[in-house]
């Protein structure tokens, strides 16, 4: 590997990286509301990114104008998700992958019947902001970056995030002291749906789209959100999402530099490994989560 | 579960020996063939249920003895029914790491593990070329050595799944049956009791992913095609853990009944009137399952008997 091929997988790889940690918000988001595991977070994306790409061909918008018109689309799938996902019993963890592997199911059957198994792409024209980094790519990171660094501040500085974070620590004391613990909810799924949504079209500028690529989505969801955990584990509540970047720029690390090493086949599989490492490696926020 | 629903059991299998005697239509052989697949794969995925441990990973037990059985067949040269067999070990070898896993994780971490699990086990047959064939597949596996293949395959499908219950039902009801059940209800108290639950782990997730490798073989020699996004894709994963929550994980016929009831509804019903929903009922049973049924299709039973 020469040191350009290296300088590009880097760049390229913290630029994924940063997309990576924006498409788990959503999965995160309600995993810290709710503590339930939502495995059709990856089809939700897709779903964004189907929606953005029937809207950019019926109506010929530009990506930027599709980014927003998908996020609205998907608000309420996040509310159904929410009515559905309040109703589950304990334990949580696992009910709610028995329910959300359910509506994966549901949701990828309902996009295969409106646009085929066919590949699909949201055409954006060529060009690159530096070698190696394409400007479809560099968007995506932007925008994560900014959301990200965005949410962190709504989270630690406003009221809004106060109330939530006291919501998702403890929702019965935090609707003693006079929280409306419903509304809280509501809100985090349809911003959790949102970011989804927009994450989606952003995600179908640079990846095919394929009903039956929601798993891979939910996995890189699942790994960041556990990875994520860790600092929080540490005792560092103060940067609730910074722990996320953190985690999404080492798995898009990691990931350019089997991608620059051993080519495109081995991609997906060090996706599914570094969960599985990561699961054994630190068990103790992944069951801290989960009531036995 | 007594010796009353075992002979029940016996009494519908004899039952179920009849249709290709009497000519069925070849259609509907198959149909029920597959049917008998999907209610032993349920089992096995209740078996494991009911030692207490959720997985979202059986693919990877199914995709590994069609693959086992597969590649022993044909390119080892191996007679089909000795691959057959052979393929159930390797199901409980691989189903092994997860089931030393269970050591450190339990709930939805598990389930999780076995979910990436079955995922790593895919891309593994999918990118070591040199022995799978990688994404092109096997073509012209041998068929098990049956006379009519599609009457065979109708009884092999059926005899394994009634030595599946038997097996199942056996073991329920010896001290490691009882063992299982006491680590699902409450695992702190039953190592308070002196009981030491990770062999007991090991050893059903061994038997369940035998088990299910064993449905991996059968398929593989029935179809004689195999690739990897079909015995170690996502709805192996899926279906038998809807079909088993649905008929009620728990109990011993819960999941081969649910197994039968989704499987003929999607294919019988729902594949020749609206084929593009004919996975509908998949989904809408666990959304039930989770949200009114806690106890699936066993529930109602219960509650029609009596407590």
């Amino acid at each position: 590997m020469s040191l350009t091929t290296l300088g590009e997988a880097v760049v390229a790889g913290l630029a994924n990286g940063a997309f990576y940690a924006f498409l788990a918000l959503g999965f995160v988001a309600i995993f810290s509301l709710t503590r339930a595991l939502n495995l059709a977070h990856g089809e939700l994306v897709l779903l964004g990114g189907y929606v953005g790409y029937a809207a950019g061909r019926a109506w010929g918008l530009p990506t930027a104008l599709l980014v927003p018109l998908s996020a609205a689309a998907l608000v309420p799938v996040g509310l159904v998700w929410r009515v559905l996902i309040a109703r589950v019993r304990e334990p949580v963890e696992l009910n709610s992958m028995v329910l959300t592997f359910g509506l994966s199911l549901l949701l990828q059957n309902a996009m295969l019947g409106a646009w085929a198994a066919d590949y699909r792409l949201i055409a954006t024209g060529p060009g690159a902001v530096v070698p190696g980094l394409s400007t479809a790519r560099a968007a995506g990171a932007l925008v994560a970056l900014v959301t990200i660094l965005g949410l962190e501040i709504v989270l630690t500085r406003t009221r809004w995030g106060t109330v939530l974070r006291a919501t998702s620590r403890d929702a019965e004391a935090a609707a003693l002291l006079g929280v409306n613990v419903d509304r809280v909810g509501l809100a985090t799924f349809a911003v959790a749906a949102a970011i989804a949504g927009a994450g989606g079209v952003l995600f179908a500028t640079v990846h095919y789209l394929h009903p039956g690529g929601g798993v891979e989505l939910t996995l890189l969801a699942i790994t960041l959100a556990i990875v994520g955990q860790l600092p929080a584990a540490a005792g560092r509540r103060r940067q609730p999402l910074l722990g996320l970047l953190a985690a999404g720029l080492a798995v898009g690390l990691v990931e350019a530099l089997t991608l620059a090493a051993a080519g495109p086949r081995w991609r997906e599989l060090v996706v599914a490994l570094s969960l599985l490492a990561v699961l054994f490696a630190a068990p103790g926020p992944a069951e801290r989560g989960a009531a036995r | 579960m007594t010796a009353v629903p075992l002979a029940a059991v016996a009494a519908l299998a004899l039952a179920l020996a009849v249709p290709p005697l009497v000519g069925f239509d070849p259609y509907y052989l198959y149909v029920l063939g597959t049917g008998w697949l999907w209610a032993t794969l349920a089992c096995a995925w209740g078996l494991l249920a009911f030692a207490g441990q959720v997985s979202f990973g059986h693919a990877a037990y199914f995709g590994a003895g069609a693959y086992a059985s597969a590649l022993l067949s044909q390119s080892a040269g191996w007679h089909p029914w000795l691959a057959l067999g052979a393929a159930g070990l390797v199901g409980a070898a691989v189903a092994v790491p997860m089931g030393l896993g269970a050591r450190r994780l339990g709930g939805a971490p598990l389930a999780l593990a076995t979910f990436a699990y079955a995922e790593v086990c895919r891309l593994v047959a999918l990118n070591w070329t040199a022995l799978t064939g990688g994404g092109a597949g096997l073509v012209g596996i041998p068929s098990l050595p049956l006379g009519r293949e599609r009457v065979g395959h109708y009884y092999v499908a059926l005899g394994v799944l009634v030595a599946a219950l038997v097996i199942v039902a056996g073991l329920r009801r010896t001290p490691v049956g009882l063992a299982w059940a006491a680590i699902r209800e409450r695992e702190s108290r039953a190592e308070l009791l002196g009981l030491t639950p990770a062999p007991y782990k090991l050893l059903a997730f061994a038997c369940s992913g035998a088990l299910t490798a064993l449905g991996g073989a059968l398929f593989a020699h029935a179809v004689r095609y195999i690739e990897p996004d079909l015995v170690f894709g996502r709805g192996l994963s899926l279906l038998p853990l809807v079909m088993a929550t649905f008929g009620g994980a728990h109990s011993l016929l819960g999941p081969p009944a649910g197994a039968l009831m989704l499987y003929l509804l999607s294919e019988v019903v729902l594949q020749p009137t609206l084929p593009r929903l004919h996975q509908l009922p998949y989904a809408m049973a666990l959304v039930l399952v989770v949200l009114v049924l806690p106890r699936g299709l066993a529930g109602i039973a219960r509650r029609v008997e009596g407590p």
